[in-house]
């Protein structure tokens, strides 16, 4: 399996099928084995940490919200590593742009947001750590039609503007079609299609046999 | 009238005591959701640090600082060689470390200092001063003093710093804080640290009133945990301000309560732990049990 530089991958399957293990192997939240390379480096034994310090920002199942902090603290520490001070102030400016409810918020717990605002923000936080490579684990999950469709837009301007890498774990293939280039679809933990997006689309069979639609 | 104002001056100033050492206990127990039942007697050596300095003739106020910096390394060599190992081990069986490492402590100091009682030198003299009306000493304002700047530093360092941050999401979202690039391991070793350091600020206080023995916090942990759980056991603005109620609390009961003086004081602290798990199992900024899922 392969990303590449600027590309949006697919990550297509039913449950079980071990997307969500292929993110967190890739953040070394869980064990692997065999090779993982990111950048060049081989992410073998690296920490988390280390791995997110490499210039990957993964938004988990469950959104991974610290609901414990206000919006704001959550915002903050998406820029926890970053050291050049003057494009953060712009980033914000950006992120605030792309989720005008973000700043009215700013101040309220995390904890008190909707799902989609949720989304928002893991979506915001994970751009403000200025990635190389973005995980997003089901962004459209629990939310409402018109709510992923402002998202998956915002994840596309991204993409376009900064050739932030994009790996998209999506139970809903037809917008992470839509979205990708490429697509991976896993059935019980190997790779059963492969191809570009427009290809897997077209292909009535594998819409019908692995895609559901 | 004056000296009921001075029962709550004293109480306030054991009440400050009772608060570092519960903000100590809340520290730890918001990173790793455990009593560290070894929380007293860190603090006891942390003040046979401060004393054995004093009594090779450093000013009292350099060796504070000493004995604060050295309980903080302390707290974290005993957290990454001790706690780490079975950090995710069953609750009962970091229980049973943390009482461990309580009578471990006990049992150097000891061995290193005996357990003949020693008077500690206090840095506040014993005179007394006319305040709103009533005698306070100035012992006990200094306690206070003391107290009140240890506990505003440690409410903003976790309140406006970016390490404080870092501590408070590493404490309460260890993964997610993981996927920020926070170095979460290293952070609850600092959390252990900084807990040690806030501990030592309670026993080196509370040694000048006491006499310094390997078991002089026994009997203020008990207050302490008392004190924490009035305010909630994760809230550190309710160990603060459960530390100060039952210093008063305890001081008027020993004060005005017939045959509570003295001995019976303790009990009062239990009757404050029973009470509160009875009536308000949350204490009083505590979250409540249910939580948005």
């Amino acid at each position: 399996m392969n990303v590449g530089e600027g590309d949006v991958v697919a990550l297509l399957g039913a449950n079980g099928a071990g997307k969500s293990t292929t993110l967190r192997a890739i953040t070394g939240g869980v064990k692997w084995d065999g090779s993982i390379s990111f950048a060049g480096k081989s992410l073998n034994r690296a920490s988390t940490e280390s791995i997110v310090r490499m210039g990957i920002a993964h938004v988990p199942e469950g959104r991974g919200i610290l609901t414990e902090l206000t919006v704001d603290e959550n915002l903050r520490l998406g820029t926890y590593l970053r050291r050049d001070r003057q494009n953060v102030a712009k980033d914000y400016d950006r992120i605030f742009g792309y989720f005008p409810i973000l700043r009215e918020r700013r101040g309220l717990s995390a904890s008190t947001l909707s799902g989609g605002e949720q989304q928002m923000l893991a979506l915001a936080r994970a751009l403000l750590m200025r990635p190389k490579l973005l995980l997003l684990d089901e962004p459209s999950l629990g939310l409402a039609p018109l709510v992923v469709r402002s998202i998956f837009d915002i994840i596309r301007t991204v993409n376009e503007t900064d050739h932030v890498a994009v790996l998209l774990v999506e139970q809903n293939a037809r917008i992470a079609l839509e979205l990708s280039s490429r697509a991976y679809v896993l059935e019980v933990g190997r790779v059963a299609v492969e191809g570009t997006s427009a290809n897997l689309q077209n292909q009535e069979s594998v819409r019908r046999s692995y895609l559901g639609y | 009238m004056s000296e009921f104002l001075q029962q709550i001056f004293s109480g306030l100033a054991t009440g400050g005591i009772y608060a570092s050492l519960a903000l100590a206990l809340v520290l730890i127990y918001n990173a790793m959701g455990l009593v560290n039942f070894a929380q007293g007697e860190m603090a006891m050596f942390a003040t046979f640090i401060a004393f054995s300095l004093i009594s090779h003739g450093v000013d009292y106020w350099i060796a504070f600082p000493i004995a604060l910096a050295i309980a903080f390394v302390g707290g974290i060599v005993i957290q990454r060689v001790i706690i780490r190992p079975v950090e995710r081990a069953p609750v009962l069986t970091l229980v049973i470390v943390t009482l461990g490492l309580a009578s471990l402590i006990d049992g150097v100091a000891g061995f290193l200092y005996g357990y003949v009682p020693r008077s500690v030198p206090s840095p506040f003299s014993v005179e007394t001063i006319s305040l709103f009306g009533a005698v306070a000493s100035w012992q006990d304002l200094g306690i206070i003093g003391v107290s009140a700047v240890v506990l505003v530093l440690i409410y903003l360092l976790l309140q406006r710093t970016t390490l404080g941050l870092a501590l408070r999401a590493s404490a309460f979202h260890p993964e997610p804080s993981r996927l920020l690039g926070i170095r979460v391991t290293w952070m609850l070793a600092l959390g252990w640290g900084l807990a040690s350091a806030v501990g030592a600020v309670s026993g080196i206080m509370v040694a000048p009133v006491l006499l310094l023995t390997p078991t002089m916090m026994q009997t203020v942990i008990i207050y302490a945990f008392a004190a924490a759980v009035l305010g909630g056991i994760e809230s550190p603005l309710g160990a603060v301000i459960g530390g100060l109620t039952v210093g008063v609390v305890v001081n008027l009961a020993g004060a005005y309560i017939p045959g509570v003086g003295g001995d019976l004081q303790l009990a009062v602290a239990f009757l404050i732990i029973i009470g509160v798990l009875v009536i308000k199992p949350n204490g009083l900024l505590g979250r409540r049990a249910t939580r948005r899922v």
